[in-house]
């Protein structure tokens, strides 16, 4: 099978990459980038353990061709904050608990990024349903969505926070 | 599995490739189903022909009738300010397809093609008369969706035509729509049935005058409860009369017995879920209107 280049903008940087016309952006993430952040899982956009933010909206990479990404912005979780820095969702999933094995946690944070980026305060029920394409098997949610909370809370009261916002 | 990557630029270079590949070839919205299947061994096209570059395809018109392009996203249709009124059963379809992943990439056009008889979407569009448009090398055909999809997974779309958009006449005064689906679960479920309504009132706002009602997943495609429909015109609107109408729409079904559900089961949630989606219409109707 023939490979095409592909031009892939991956947290700010620009990745040109050979890939087979049919492989999934997240395999190329993690065989041919090793960003082994983003997770690999179902493969059938159930679980969102792969989940990414495409031009700032949470996606499953799992059925999202490589090629199909061509220079539109992509963040994973290793773009979400500096290096050595951790974004506010980040550090509430660490405050409140909310991580055990963690396996969930990079699909979870985006999946709760994008739609903080939209409603900056977040009801509970607001919360759930933005996190419905995500499964967790360790920690029963109900953490997860008071850290998403909690992360509003403080991305409100210093917006600044935020990381390089990098790939938006 | 293993496929070439096409992204035509122009409605015409997409149905060149179309006509060139035949069933070869498969155009991609979404991804949702196309790519599901092609990871299960289901479906190996030799070529994928994304959409995602096509232009003219994502608009939505709601001067006169109003039209859905085919690569309209369910993510689009839940936050349409236009559709938040009186036709909010396209809302309340869109907003339980998934999880908010797979609703920022899948698309109308896919619903509609991939004629899952569970597809959530194209049971509101059922309800709403819709019309399709599609384009191959013969030229631009109208079709009814109602009947379009004649087994599940089967439509009578050519191997090389394309989907470019979804229309239904503009409401009449006194009239509302409503959606309500049943699942195993609150979110990321598919539909172990679904029923979608338009209803018009009459003048006194309180008989029948004019009903569609689309059930999902009960029978092999989509389909209309036309005895239902019937019974229901020129009848008050009283809960003895939508409960009859719940019980004549559980007759027509014909659902089967899987996995989610058995055959039983889901007629009894047609019988539940009519009476509830047209005491839904009902008060949408008398809430605008008073
Ligand atoms: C986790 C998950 C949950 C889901 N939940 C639901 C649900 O609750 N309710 C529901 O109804 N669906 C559900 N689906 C199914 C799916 O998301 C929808 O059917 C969606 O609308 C498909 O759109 P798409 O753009 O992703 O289609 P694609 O997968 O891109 O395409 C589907 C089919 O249509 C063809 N096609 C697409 N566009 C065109 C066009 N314009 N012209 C001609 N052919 C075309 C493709 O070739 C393919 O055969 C779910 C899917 C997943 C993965
Ligand atoms: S691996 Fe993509 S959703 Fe499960
Ligand atoms: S922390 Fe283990 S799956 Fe969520």
């Amino acid at each position: 099978m023939t490979r095409i280049p592909l031009s892939l903008i991956i947290n700010g940087q620009t990745h040109e990459v050979l890939a087979e016309p049919h492989r999934t952006l997240l395999d190329v993430l993690r065989t041919d980038l090793g960003l082994i952040g983003t997770k690999e899982n179902c493969l059938e956009a159930e679980c969102g353990v792969c989940t990414v933010l495409l031009e700032g909206a949470a996606v499953n990479a799992c059925i999202l061709l490589a090629a199909q990404c061509q220079g539109r912005a992509i963040l994973t979780i290793e773009g979400l904050a500096a290096p050595g820095q951790l974004h506010p969702l980040q550090q509430a999933f660490i405050d409140h608990g909310a991580v055990q094995c963690g396996y969930c946690i990079p699909g979870m944070i985006l999946a709760a990024k994008a739609y903080l980026d939209e409603n900056p305060e977040p009801d509970e029920n607001g919360v759930r349903e933005a996190l419905a394409g995500n499964l967790c098997r360790c920690t029963g949610y109900q953490r997860i969505i008071e850290a998403t909370l909690s992360a509003a809370r403080a991305l409100r009261a210093s917006p600044s926070s935020a990381c390089r916002e990098t790939a938006r | 599995m293993t496929f070439d990557y096409h992204e035509p630029t122009s409605l015409r270079e997409a149905i060149e490739l179309g006509a060139r590949f035949g069933v070869d070839g498969r155009f991609l919205a979404g991804g949702t189903d196309l790519m599901v299947q092609i990871h299960r061994g289901r479906l190996n096209p030799r070529h994928v022909v994304s959409l995602q570059c096509v232009p003219g395809l994502d608009a939505i018109e709601v001067d006169g009738a109003i039209s859905l392009g085919a690569r309209v996203t369910h993510r689009r249709i839940e936050t349409t300010t236009d559709f938040q009124g009186a036709l909010r059963a396209l809302v309340e379809g869109a907003e339980v397809v998934g999880g908010h992943q797979v609703r920022n990439v899948a698309t109308v056009g896919g619903n509609i093609v991939n004629a899952s008889p569970a597809a959530d979407v194209v049971v509101v569009l059922l309800a709403l008369e819709a019309r399709l448009t599609s384009l191959g090398p013969a030229g631009e055909r109208t079709i009814a969706l109602d009947g379009f999809g004649t087994a599940p997974g089967v439509t009578v779309l050519r191997p090389n035509e394309l989907l470019t958009r979804a229309s239904f006449p503009r409401l009449a005064p006194r009239t509302a729509t409503a959606f309500l689906k049943a699942g195993r679960r609150r979110a990321m479920e598919i539909s172990i049935a679904c029923v979608a309504a338009r209803l018009t009132l009459d003048a006194a706002l309180e008989r029948c005058q004019d009903v569609r009602i689309a059930l999902g997943a009960v029978a092999p495609t989509a389909m209309r409860a036309r005895s239902a429909e019937r019974y229901l015109e020129g009848r008050p609107l009283t809960d003895e009369v939508t409960r009859e109408a719940g019980r004549i729409a559980a007759t027509e079904c014909r659902p089967i017995g899987d996995v989610r559900a058995s055959a039983r089961y889901r007629a009894l949630l047609v019988a539940t879920l009519v009476p509830r989606v047209l005491a839904r219409c009902l008060e949408r109707i008398r809430f605008h209107t008073s």
